[in-house]
C-alpha cells in the first residue's frame, strides 16, 4: 500500500479529490467479504463442521447429547433463536416433547439390559438379553425388529424422523443405534441415511440453500442475517438467493419472475407483430397484411381497415370502404384495442431498454480481455505509472452498475404498471414516483454511458498526460455512479416498494462491491471441544466416510491455520478474473 | 417377506379371547397375507347388531408397514367409503406402529363406528349428512346395517328360500347372494340378468 501511495503523491500531490476517489475504489476491489451478511459456501466436506455450531450452542445450553440435538434442530428447523424463544416461552418439557424428544432419568440407558431373555412386542419372539436395544424413551425391542423398521422408514424417505417403534410413543429414534443396526445388514443404506441427517441442515434450513448450479457443483450457500440477497458461489454462479434466479436486484424476485416469463412468452416475437402486424379490433389477434387493398379481413372474420385498425363493413373498392372514413376524427373508438396496443407498447419500451442494457452488458464483458490487453501493453512502458488498478476497477464499477441499470427497467415495468400495485397508490402518486425513479435512473444512465465511452479509447496509445486524464474520469465517473446506484436502490427500497401497503416486495440490498462471494467455510470458529466432537461423531460412525474428510478442517482451530486456509480459497477459485484483484487483495490483509 | 410366524401368533392370540372382544379373523384363502377380520357393531350406535366383515391384505414389510383394511360389508359411516369399504383412520397410514396387531386395528375400527370423525371425511356424502342431518344419518346407517350387516342364519335362510320360491336353483341362489353381500335386491338383479 505504500508503494501505492507514493507513487499517487508524486503525480497527484495537489489534486485531493482523486484521492478520495481512489480511497472509494480501493475499499470496493475487496469483493464484499466484509459485509454483514457474511455468505458461507458449503461443501460435502464442511457439512457437518456448518452444522457444528449450532448444535454445539443447543447441545450447550440444554446440555444434551449430539443426537437430541439434531432431532431439535430438525425439528425446529434449525432456526436455534426459534428454539431458544419456545424454550423461554413454553419451557424445556414442551419443547422437548414436540420436537420427539424423550429423556429418562435413568443411569443404564445402554443396550444391555440384562443376560436373561426377554419377549419382542413385535416378533413376539423370547430373545436374549444381548439381541435387544432400549431407545432412549424406555421402550425395548429386539435388534431384528428395529433394524427392520429403520431400513423400512429410511426407504419411506423419513430418515430424518423415524420414531419409536411402540404405539403412541412420539419419540427418535437415537441416530447412532440406527447407524450401528443398519450399517450391519445394508452398509449403503446407512450412508444415505446420514446423509439425509446431514443435508437436512440445507434441506430444512431456510438461511442454507442448494447452489442451483446445472450440472450442480455440490455446494450449498449459508446466509448469515438476511435471506434477501445476492450471492456468488465459489462455483463462480451469482444467483439470487431468495428466489434462486440469476442475481435480478433492484428487480423483485416475484418482479422478476413475471418479467422472465412474459420475455419468454413475447419478446422474440414482439418487435416483428408491431412491425408486421396490426390487432384485429374483435379479437385483438394481430394480422398480418399479404397484399391487397386496405380493407382487412381477420381470420375471426371480422373486416377492419388497415390505415386507422378500425373495424369496418365488407363493402369496398380499392380506394374506399363502403361507409368508413378514418379521414374523420373519432374519440373514444374502440378503446379495448387501443389499450391493448398501449399496452404493448409500454411493454416494448421497457423491453428494448432493458435488452439494450443486457446487450451492452455482455459486450462490455468482452471488453475485459481487451482491456487487459490494453493494461499490459501500458505496463510494459518504461513509464513513471505503475499501478492501473483504475482501469480494472472502473471496469467492475461499468458492469455493476450496468447490470443494475437493466433490471431498473423491468422493475419500473411492474412499479408503475397497472397490474401489481393498481391499489397501492392512485395516478397522482405514481406519476410523481415515477418521475422521481425516472430522473434518478436517467441519470444513472448517462453517467454509466460516460464511463463506457471512456473504456472505448485506445488508451494504451496514450500520452501520460492524455492518462493522467482519463484516470480522473474514471475515478469520478466510477464515483458518480457508485452513489446514483445506491440512490436509486435507496429510493426502491424506501420510497416505492417500501410505501406499499397491501403486498410485500424485498431486494437485495446494494452492494457497492459487486454481488459478494461466498466464502469457504472453516474451522476457525471452532474451538477445541468441537474438533472433540467431531472425533467422537467419527467413532460413533462405524461407516463414516463422509465425516471423515471434515476431519481436516474440523481440527484447524487458530488463527493462523484460518488464515491461510482462506488465502488458498481465493487462489483457488481464482480465474482470470480474480487475478486483476491481486493488489486489491494485498491491500485487504494489510 | 411377511413376517408369518407372528401372523400365526396373532391369529392365534386373537382367536383364544374371541368370546370376550366378539373380533375374529380368518383366513381368507390358504394364505396368510389375505385375511378376513369381523368385528360386531357397537352397542348404543346404528350399527348395533350387525357383523362387519374387513378384508386384511399383508403386505410385505408387515408389520412395519400398516396392514391394508377395508371393509367388505357395506356400511354407511362418514369416514368409510360408502362405495369401496376404503376406511380412513390413522393407524391404518401414517401412525402405524410395528407394536400394534391386526386385533388392535380391528379395535381401533370398532372405536371408529362408535366415534366417527366427520372433519375428517373418507365419504363427503354421509359426513354432510352426519352433520346437517343427524337423524336421516341414523336412520339411514341402521337401515345399512340392517340389509348388509346381518348375516344371521335366520336371515341368510330367509332370502334364500324367497329366492329359490322364485325358480332360482338353490345352489345359485347361495353363491350369489354370497357374492353381493346377501344384498337380495341385487343378487335378484344378477339372478335375472344370467
Amino acid at each position: 500500500m505504500e508503494d501505492y501511495g507514493s507513487s499517487e503523491e508524486d503525480i497527484y500531490s495537489s489534486d485531493q479529490e482523486s484521492y478520495d476517489g481512489l480511497e472509494n475504489e480501493e475499499t470496493d476491489s475487496q469483493w464484499g467479504s466484509s459485509t454483514g451478511n457474511s455468505c458461507k459456501v458449503i461443501t460435502r466436506e464442511s457439512l457437518l463442521v456448518a452444522q457444528r455450531e449450532d448444535l454445539r450452542r443447543v447441545m450447550d445450553l440444554l446440555s444434551l447429547r449430539e443426537h437430541h440435538a439434531r432431532t431439535l434442530l430438525i425439528h425446529y428447523r434449525w432456526d436455534v433463536e426459534r428454539l431458544f424463544a419456545i424454550l423461554v416461552e413454553k419451557g424445556k418439557t414442551c419443547l422437548f416433547a414436540e420436537a420427539g424428544v424423550t429423556i429418562l432419568e435413568e443411569v443404564d440407558v445402554d443396550s444391555s439390559v440384562s443376560s436373561s431373555t426377554m419377549m419382542c412386542g413385535i416378533c413376539m419372539e423370547e430373545v436374549a438379553g444381548s439381541e435387544v436395544t432400549k431407545m432412549d424413551c424406555g421402550h425395548c425391542f429386539c435388534n431384528d425388529c428395529w433394524t427392520e423398521h429403520f431400513i423400512v422408514k429410511i426407504k419411506e424417505g423419513q430418515s430424518k424422523r423415524i420414531r419409536c417403534m411402540a404405539h403412541k410413543c412420539f419419540a427418535i429414534c437415537d441416530e447412532a443405534v440406527i447407524r450401528k443396526l443398519v450399517s450391519k445388514r445394508h452398509p449403503d443404506l446407512a450412508e444415505k441415511f446420514d446423509r439425509f441427517l446431514l443435508e437436512s441442515y440445507i434441506e430444512d434450513n431456510k438461511m442454507v440453500k442448494w447452489c442451483p448450479s446445472i450440472p450442480h457443483c455440490g455446494n450449498a450457500i449459508r446466509v448469515e442475517t438476511d435471506e434477501f440477497c445476492e450471492v456468488e458461489c465459489s462455483c463462480g454462479l451469482q444467483f439470487c438467493f431468495s428466489c434462486l434466479s440469476e442475481a435480478h436486484s433492484p428487480c423483485s424476485c416475484w418482479m422478476w419472475e413475471l418479467w422472465t416469463k412474459k420475455c419468454r412468452d413475447e419478446s422474440e416475437t414482439v418487435n416483428w407483430i408491431t412491425v408486421h402486424t396490426k390487432p384485429c379490433p374483435k379479437c385483438h389477434k394481430p394480422v398480418e397484411k399479404n397484399g391487397g387493398c386496405n380493407l382487412v379481413s381477420c381470420i375471426c372474420g371480422q373486416a377492419f381497415c388497415w390505415l386507422c385498425g378500425g373495424a369496418t363493413g365488407r363493402d369496398h373498392t380499392w380506394s374506399s370502404i363502403a361507409g368508413h372514413s378514418c379521414g374523420r376524427y373519432k374519440e373514444d373508438q374502440e378503446k379495448k384495442s387501443e389499450r391493448a396496443k398501449r399496452d404493448l407498447y409500454r411493454y416494448m419500451h421497457y423491453h428494448n431498454r432493458y435488452k439494450a442494457h443486457t446487450d451492452s452488458f455482455t459486450q462490455e464483458s468482452r471488453l475485459r480481455e481487451t482491456i487487459k490487453e490494453k493494461v499490459a501493453n501500458l505496463e510494459s512502458r518504461d513509464s513513471r505509472l505503475r499501478d492501473f488498478s483504475w482501469v480494472t476497477n472502473g471496469l467492475y464499477r461499468l458492469f455493476r452498475s450496468r447490470r443494475a441499470l437493466s433490471f431498473s427497467y423491468p422493475f419500473a415495468f411492474y412499479m408503475f404498471g397497472d397490474d401489481l400495485f393498481k391499489d397501492e397508490m392512485t395516478n397522482e402518486e405514481k406519476e410523481i414516483k415515477q418521475h422521481l425513479f425516472e430522473d434518478q435512473q436517467q441519470q444513472l444512465e448517462a453517467n454509466v454511458e460516460k464511463l463506457s465511452k471512456v473504456f472505448e479509447d485506445p488508451f494504451d496509445g496514450f500520452e501520460e498526460t492524455e492518462i493522467m486524464d482519463m484516470r480522473m474520469q474514471v475515478l469520478n465517473l466510477s464515483v458518480v455512479t457508485d452513489t446514483l446506484c445506491k440512490k436509486m436502490y435507496e429510493c426502491i427500497e424506501t420510497d416505492l416498494l417500501g410505501a406499499l401497503q397491501f403486498s410485500s416486495h424485498n431486494i437485495a440490498p446494494y452492494q457497492s462491491k459487486g454481488i459478494e462471494r461466498a466464502t469457504e467455510l472453516n474451522g476457525g470458529r471452532n474451538t477445541k471441544a468441537n474438533s472433540n466432537i467431531t472425533c467422537q461423531k467419527a467413532h460413533d460412525q462405524t461407516n463414516g466416510g463422509s465425516i471423515e474428510l471434515v476431519h481436516p478442517s474440523g481440527c484447524g482451530t487458530s488463527d493462523e491455520s484460518g488464515c491461510s486456509s482462506r488465502k488458498r480459497t481465493r487462489k483457488d477459485s481464482g480465474g482470470s478474473f480474480f487475478d486483476l484483484n491481486l493488489p486489491a487483495e494485498l491491500i485487504d490483509r494489510n | 417377506m411377511v413376517d408369518l410366524a407372528r401372523v400365526q401368533k396373532e391369529l392365534h392370540e386373537c382367536n383364544r379371547d374371541v368370546q370376550v372382544s366378539g373380533i375374529n379373523v380368518t383366513l381368507k384363502g390358504d394364505s396368510l397375507t389375505h385375511l378376513i377380520g369381523t368385528i360386531p357393531g357397537p352397542v348404543g350406535t346404528p350399527y348395533e347388531g350387525g357383523t362387519f366383515k374387513i378384508d386384511i391384505t399383508l403386505t410385505d414389510g408387515y408389520p412395519f408397514e400398516p396392514p391394508k383394511m377395508k371393509f367388505a360389508t357395506k356400511v354407511w359411516h362418514p369416514n368409510i367409503s360408502s362405495q369401496s369399504g376404503a376406511i380412513c383412520l390413522d393407524i391404518l397410514k401414517d401412525q402405524w406402529s410395528p407394536a400394534l396387531t391386526l386385533k388392535t386395528a380391528l379395535l381401533s375400527i370398532q372405536a371408529l363406528l362408535s366415534a366417527p370423525e366427520p372433519d375428517d371425511p373418507q365419504d363427503a356424502v354421509v359426513a354432510q349428512q352426519y352433520l346437517r342431518d343427524h337423524q336421516t344419518f341414523v336412520g339411514t346407517a341402521r337401515y345399512w346395517t340392517e340389509t348388509f350387516a346381518k348375516t344371521s342364519t335366520l336371515a341368510a335362510d330367509e332370502k334364500i328360500q324367497k329366492l329359490v320360491e322364485m325358480g332360482f336353483p338353490e345352489a345359485q341362489v347361495r353363491s350369489t347372494l354370497e357374492a353381493n353381500g346377501w344384498d337380495e335386491n341385487m343378487a335378484l338383479e344378477k339372478l335375472l340378468s344370467s
